[in-house]
């Protein structure tokens, strides 16, 4: 029991009165009526759309500036931005509660899983006014955008994966002046960067694919091997294309010591950007990132001699002049059960202006997703990365792929994620990838065997 | 107590160093946190910074912390009114529904009582999370989803750790108090509101300070039940800091966290006898 | 342990005036037994149902009979979050209970200043989880966290903490011990309550000072300590919050812990089914390692005062 303890009754009632005034003060704070900042800021009159996106920092102050524009570009509405973590889940948890927000940001992942759950609108079910449609996307990007033939999403920057090289080291080490563009020029590439030091620990790495490892199943692709074939609506993690990329990666480990090189990747982490960054602090040579880390050299250290290229390409593949790639986008959704879909779909169709998403790209530094045409020089210009152009090639390129169209593509990447850790341990790649194979199947086989259910119960489709 | 005389040993200040040294390893993450609240972005992951807090940097803190409190995307204030609200709400309910319980169980017979009581003690052993997921479906079902109502109203059912406590310590009180009230016209509510609930303060102030403690730390209900940005609680406001894409700002996390901790701490600093011997009772049980 | 409370226990049952009725005693239980069917019972029960469905939460759900159960059984990842959670909780109850035991003990050494020290070591349990996950995260950054730092005072090489699989789980653990405070405060009072003429007697007998932990001590605390590795084993068995905000179950799933396998079916995925279906299993074996140390504790709990 909670014993009364000694101790001088004058010090306990004093305390009790302290504890007492703060929790009635307390209360009366918590309860006196005052509208939340987001209500309170937003001009009388105006309806109030709650915009969930997953930026913070930069991307988000920027983002923020598009909003104030549509904001101020007409009376009715007034957009809030709202960041949320965990975003993907988080959504999906509103809207099963019916209390969804009225315009959401997703990775494009999750339109697949969006689209079947019917926790997002499509969006051709709303008259068009001046939304650009199909024509008005990269073609990698609208894929991205829809689901068996019906748009369910708004593209909100996308991007790709270059090779960063650090020229300096290349002189150094007596490498041509352009960046590799086999496997097997980066491969040599890599072994005349790396420097060891005693017991063969790394003080230098030519090129790891551990470092920063943004997407563990984005290897295939430059093998040209694919992950899903559209037509059959299978999974092909055991493309013969994947099995060599993971016997390509494989070889890392044997040629820099496992312990060596994990010991290296594994002191840096993977989207910091801060000085320690292994291309920025030159500890790695080459590295495969995405555009924005050109905004991350210039801050940091930006005497730094480097040049992009797309990542290199296993020999003797077809049309090799066309860059690999895989292409990812951030889209905005409009969530099933929100407020008012027309004001949502008005905002939606501002941000997919062909001029919001290249001052999004510029903001960002990324490739702009919208394709009408020819890149626009003023945006090349504008462009805080000189590299952007390389990115844009990805994007563009009828080579490069997107992301499985299934809502179990989340499951099958991080299958894939152990399958490239199975590689790096050295196990057997091809058993590896049959394995998740077998595994992906399955749970696209119960994906789709729970949808006939659903639509012979008269759901959604 | 605690009078026991020891005689001293060898070793003993080895000992006293030891706890001494545990006991300031447990203040590492404290200070990590409050260090990274006063640091630039970039000092935060500078790995030669010095690891403690320098008046040089009274103004970056004062920086930050405007920063988290002000900043245009999220609301600080508004989220720590909101767990102010719910947590003394669940207090309030909390304490009061228990306490009738726990006056039920001390003070009444009825039959199947011993069986209720042991039906209360078994619910501490099912895990809260596992009920978390059919939970929101019920409050969809209710409408309660984008509402406080699923933080609090539960606890307006009592729980079973403050019904155990509260019934022990009403087992102490003398039925004298009660039999003497009622001799002069008492009835049963009046015996329970004006003898037992006095008598009982101390009980109740333990069962007042966890449960608000509780309620203020709880993570997963508002990230269950809490959608709408201007009904975050404070937990859910700081992990909202949590970037999934581009940086994490940790000097504003670190900011935010110690505002979350702060009025634990106060709480703490100010009641820090009453938790922890309240605290301590949860062992005691039969 | 006081023996007032069951002192008073006995006289309320034999001495006690006879009540108005049962009726009245269950108006007072009333809230409770609200509480418990709305908020207990008919969850668990509505879970039941939903675990033998296909439900997406947005479309009433589709009965599929055990095919979720089916389903379970041959996903590699169900079986990989049992194995994280088995080794999760293994090792943080075994390891918290031995460092919560330990710096009980140096607890009741009677130093000066031992309170604040208390305090101290009690103060993380209070700490919002977020908060601390989030602190606990810096410090496990691979760059400048002050983990690393320490690593490289020492000349050991840096570790990527939250990182790297085979680091993930035992940075949670370590994270995870920060956290005794609780049983510590437990700990404590129980060894206060350790009658001084045992002590006594074993000290006469020339029993050693590290016997007398072991063989007076311990014993006498015995049910306390079945009390806390009981409460640990369950809250370990549902760790979600740091797993969640600090690795999402990563790198290569080292971190997939039950309760964040359960999350996401029913939240992320949109499999309200599934995700009940696991919750249900998850109780079952909760209540099943529950009844199972209570019957182990029989042979090794001391039990004072039974004879």
């Amino acid at each position: 029991m909670p014993q009364v303890s000694a101790g001088s009754t004058a010090n306990r009632v004093s305390r009790r009165v302290a504890l007492g005034a703060l929790g009635a003060g307390a209360l009366a704070w918590a309860a006196w009526p005052r509208p939340s900042r987001d209500r309170a800021r937003a001009p009388r009159g105006r309806k109030v759309l709650h915009y969930w996106e997953k930026w913070t920092g930069v991307e988000a102050v920027s983002l923020q500036h598009v909003i104030d524009e549509f904001n101020h570009s007409q009376q009715r509405l007034w957009v809030v931005l709202v960041p949320v973590s965990d975003i993907s889940s988080k959504a999906m948890v509103a809207i099963g509660g019916g209390d969804p927000p009225d315009v959401c940001g997703l990775f494009s992942y999750s339109v697949p899983l969006y689209a079947e759950a019917g926790a997002a609108m499509p969006l051709d079910e709303f008259p068009r006014h001046d939304w650009c449609g199909q024509d008005g996307y990269l073609p990698n990007v609208w894929k991205l955008l829809t689901h068996e033939g019906r748009p369910w999403a708004g593209v909100n920057t996308c991007y790709t994966l270059g090779l960063y090289v650090n020229r300096a080291h290349a002189r150094e080490a007596g490498l041509p002046e352009s960046p590799p563009r086999t496997i097997a020029q980066l491969d040599a590439a890599a072994d005349a960067l790396t420097r060891t030091v005693a017991r063969g620990r790394i003080e230098r790495a030519g090129f790891l694919p551990t470092l920063p490892l943004w997407w563990p199943y984005s290897w295939g692709v430059l093998f040209d091997g694919r992950l899903y074939d559209r037509q059959t609506g299978r999974a092909t993690a055991d493309d013969p294309g994947n099995i060599r990329a993971l016997e390509w990666i494989s070889t890392f480990p044997r040629r820099f010591g496992r312990e060596a090189a994990g010991a290296f990747a594994h002191t840096f982490s993977r989207s910091t950007h801060s000085p320690q960054d292994p291309f920025i602090s030159g500890r790695a040579s080459m590295i495969v990132q995405g555009p924005w880390l050109a905004n991350f050299i210039a801050r940091h250290n930006p005497g730094l001699d480097y040049a992009v290229a797309p990542v290199p390409i296993a020999d003797g593949l077809p049309d090799p002049d066309a860059p690999r790639g895989l292409v990812e986008a951030d889209v905005l959704i409009i969530p099933r059960g929100c407020k008012d879909p027309e004001a949502s779909w008005e905002f939606l169709r501002f941000m997919q202006r062909v001029s919001t998403q290249e001052q999004l790209a510029i903001a960002h530094c990324k490739s702009s997703p919208m394709g009408g045409g020819e890149t626009s020089p003023k945006f090349l210009a504008n462009h805080p990365s000189r590299f952007v152009g390389v990115f844009d090639s990805v994007a563009r390129s009828p080579m490069a792929d997107s992301l499985p169209p299934t809502r179990i593509w989340p499951q099958y990447a991080d299958m894939l994620g152990g399958a490239f850790e199975a590689a790096w341990r050295g196990d057997d790649a091809a058993a590896a990838l049959r394995d998740v194979q077998t595994r992906a199947q399955r749970l696209i086989d119960e994906s789709v065997k729970m949808r006939a259910r659903r639509a012979a119960r008269g759901g959604i489709p | 107590m605690n009078t026991r005389a020891r005689t001293p040993l060898p070793g003993r200040a080895a000992l006293t160093a030891l706890l001494w040294i545990t006991a300031a390893a447990y203040l590492v993450p404290l200070l990590v946190m409050l260090t990274g609240s006063v640091r630039s972005a970039d000092a935060v992951l500078d790995p030669d910074a010095p690891i403690l807090p320098r008046i040089g940097d009274a103004a970056q803190a004062i920086d930050n912390y405007r920063a988290v409190w002000t900043d245009g995307t999220t609301d600080f204030p508004t989220y720590l009114r909101n767990s102010l609200l719910v947590a003394l709400l669940s207090t309030i309910g909390m304490t009061l529904s228990s306490a009738c319980a726990a006056y039920a169980f001390a003070r009444m017979r009825f039959p199947g009582r011993g069986p209720l009581f042991v039906l209360v003690l078994a619910t501490l052993m099912i895990p809260s999370t596992v009920i978390i997921a059919p939970q929101f479906v019920l409050f969809k079902h209710l409408g309660w989803i984008g509402t406080f109502r699923p933080l609090w109203v539960p606890a307006f059912c009592g729980g079973a750790f403050s019904i155990f406590l509260l019934r022990q310590f009403f087992l102490t009180i003398p039925r004298e108090l009660d039999e003497a009230a009622a001799i002069d016209g008492c009835s049963r509510a009046g015996v329970f509101w004006r003898i037992i609930l006095p008598v009982a303060r101390p009980a109740l102030v333990v069962v007042a300070l966890l449960q608000f403690i509780g309620s203020w730390n709880d993570f997963v209900g508002p990230l269950v039940f809490i959608n709408q940005p201007h009904m975050y609680t404070v937990s859910l406001g700081v992990y909202m800091y949590q970037s999934q894409h581009g940086q994490t700002p940790w000097n504003l996390s670190m900011a935010a966290s110690v505002i979350a901790v702060l009025p634990v701490l106060l709480v703490f600093l100010l009641a820090q006898k009453a938790i922890i011997e309240g605290v301590a009772t949860q062992g005691l049980k039969e | 342990m006081s023996g007032r409370p069951d002192h008073h226990a006995r006289t309320a049952r034999s001495a006690g005036p006879p009540v108005a009725g049962s009726a009245a005693a269950f108006l007072w239980l009333a809230p409770w037994l609200t509480g418990f069917a709305v908020f207990l019972l008919a969850p668990a029960a509505m879970s039941a149902y939903y675990a033998m469905t296909d439900y997406s939460l947005l479309e009433p759900p589709v009965w599929i009979g055990a095919a979720n159960f089916a389903e379970l059984w041959h996903d590699p990842l169900f079986w990989k979050a049992c194995r994280n959670t088995v080794y999760y909780a293994t090792v943080s109850v075994t390891l918290g209970a031995v460092l919560s035991l330990c710096v009980a003990v140096l607890l009741e050494m009677h130093v000066r200043g031992r309170g604040i020290a208390r305090a101290i070591i009690f103060l993380p349990t209070l700490v919002p989880l977020v908060a601390a996950a989030l602190a606990w995260s810096l410090m496990y950054n691979p760059e400048a966290g002050l983990m690393n730092r320490a690593l490289a005072t020492i000349g050991l090489p840096k570790i990527n903490w939250l990182g790297e699989a085979r680091w993930a789980m035992p940075a949670l653990i370590i994270m995870g011990l920060w956290n005794i405070g609780t049983a510590v405060v437990i700990y404590s009072a129980a060894l206060r309550d350790v009658p001084r003429a045992l002590y006594e007697a074993a000290e006469i007998d020339g029993v050693s000072r590290l016997g007398r932990l072991w063989h007076v001590s311990i014993p006498c605390i015995s049910p306390a300590i079945l009390f806390n590795v009981m409460i640990s084993i369950i809250w370990s068995l549902q760790v979600f919050g740091a797993p969640q905000i600090m690795t999402e179950g990563g790198p290569d799933h080292a971190t997939y812990v039950y309760q964040l396998s359960v999350y996401e079916h029913a939240f992320r995925y949109g499999r309200m089914g599934y995700a009940s279906a696991m919750a249900w299993l998850q109780l079952l074996a909760t209540l099943g390692i529950a009844a199972l140390t209570l019957a182990l504790s029989r042979r090794f709990v001391h039990h004072r005062g039974a004879a």
